[in-house]
């Protein structure tokens, strides 16, 4: 499991883990991001149960077990969320930020410890040792309750399913030539992301935030003016279609 | 999830399969005995030996519907234990592996303390299962007792059944060939039960 630090500054930090080359071969390779403050850490879509031992183990690299106060799902996937069970027995004291509507699914993956903060439909924000973190909408992009985490300070946009391409075990952690990396995506976001309407939208409100880097769970991160080259391509792309690889 | 662990949830599924086929069969004996003694009283005078018997073979029913409740809801709530221990066996290797991954980081031992938590609980709910194993077997040993009442009561049929006359003895030959073919088949399942449960002792 890699570890990048993706920013820094006096109150908090960005990190990055993925391309775990020791993950079983069958099951697809994902991203998972932390932002540490003072007293805090933010485990972003922590992972599926294959990938507990090597992300809890490269996790306390970076912090003790009690800093990591909270947690992220963006959305209810097995690769996002299904360690919950085992997040539950070593972090009993944190708390899960994820779409209330998943809740009652979520839980099926064993929850008896953590607590279930409910984020509603239109977003909130957490605050961490005074570091703002956003919860910003991005229902049906591709689950139907979906959120991204905006850090405004930071500029960095962790963007969940959106931005995600299939990627080698082995491929850079950043967007090199855009034209290239969008081959990789049109299936993924054709496929998976169902409505127009929603990207548009979504585009709408993300073109508005100040963004350096833009972070998908799986994939490659977007930085400077690829993140607009990114919201231009995904704005024409005709998305909810199949048999258009 | 290993071999091992699929093997006693599809044991503890099986006794609960089982049993409620021993509780299908259990009813269809209570309307043998409604049968019996509806024979029973046909045959008036001649039959008066078979009257009790018929109240026998429904206490046989009625225990055996009981039991087999009891051992399902025992097998539901032994599944139960079964699927958080799994978890917590799951759970200790895992923190195992995270042990020798990350022995060199400086906050390893910030684990400790959810790591042995982990362990006293793998230990409780060690002997939380071995209690409700020995529990379940003690259950299908009293039910497999009662069941031998059964042959008795079977015999003592066909004895009161060749005073009652021609016109209702093959009647209630039947009832004794019921009584009996049940008791059979449900001894069947509870010994099949009793496998299961040993295959169990020895996780």
């Amino acid at each position: 499991m890699k570890t990048q630090k993706l920013f820094e500054c006096p109150s908090h930090t960005w990190i990055m883990f993925g391309r775990d080359d020791e993950k079983p071969e069958a099951i697809i390779d994902t991203n998972q991001y932390m932002v540490v403050t003072n007293n805090n850490s933010l485990l972003m879509d922590p992972g599926g149960i294959e990938l507990f031992s090597a992300m809890l183990a490269a996790v306390i690299k970076q912090v003790p077990a009690n800093k990591i106060t909270h947690l992220f799902a963006s959305h209810q996937d097995p690769d996002i969320i299904s360690s919950l069970g085992l997040w539950d027995q070593a972090l009993p004291s944190a708390t899960l930020h994820s779409p209330w509507l998943w809740e009652s699914f979520i839980r099926h993956f064993g929850m008896n410890n953590i607590n279930y903060a409910a984020i509603p439909d239109e977003g909130n924000t957490l605050k961490l040792d005074g570091v703002a973190l956003e919860f910003i909408p991005a229902h049906y992009l591709h689950s139907s309750g979906n959120f991204n985490v905006y850090d405004p300070e930071a500029k960095i946009l962790m963007s969940g399913d959106i931005g995600a391409a299939m990627e080698a075990v082995d491929a850079p952690l950043f967007v090199e030539d855009f034209d290239e990396h969008a081959k990789k995506m049109r299936m993924f976001h054709q496929r998976w992301m169902p409505s127009n309407e929603a990207k548009n939208d979504w585009v709408r409100r993300v073109r508005k935030l100040d963004i350096e880097m833009m972070c998908p769970q799986h994939g490659r991160i977007f930085k400077g003016d690829d993140v607009k080259r990114f919201l231009e391509w995904f704005e024409s792309l005709e998305v909810g279609v199949l048999n258009k690889g | 999830m290993t071999d091992l662990s699929q093997n006693y949830f599809v044991s503890v599924a099986e006794i609960a399969a089982k049993l409620d086929q021993a509780t299908t069969i259990a009813q269809k004996l209570s309307l043998t005995a409604s049968n019996a003694r509806a024979v029973a009283l046909r045959a008036g005078e001649r039959a008066a030996g078979f009257r009790p018997l018929t109240d026998f073979i429904d206490r046989l029913a009625e225990i055996t519907i009981g039991s087999s409740k009891k051992i399902n809801q025992m097998a539901a709530i032994l599944s139960q234990t079964s699927a958080e221990k799994v978890r917590a066996d799951g759970a200790i290797l895992h923190f195992n592996s995270v042990y020798k991954i990350a022995h060199d980081s400086p906050h390893i031992h910030s684990l400790d303390e959810v790591y042995e938590r982990c362990k006293s609980e793998k230990t409780r709910l060690e002997k939380t299962y071995r209690r409700q194993i020995e529990q379940l077997s003690e259950e299908l040993a009293t039910l497999s007792s009662e069941l031998r009442n059964a042959v008795i009561l079977a015999t003592l049929s066909r004895v009161e059944a060749s005073q009652a006359g021609a016109q209702y003895q093959d009647a209630l030959i039947n009832v004794a060939d019921n009584v009996e073919g049940a008791a059979g088949k449900i001894k069947n399942h509870i010994k099949y039960s009793q496998q299961m449960v040993s295959t169990l002792e020895e996780y």
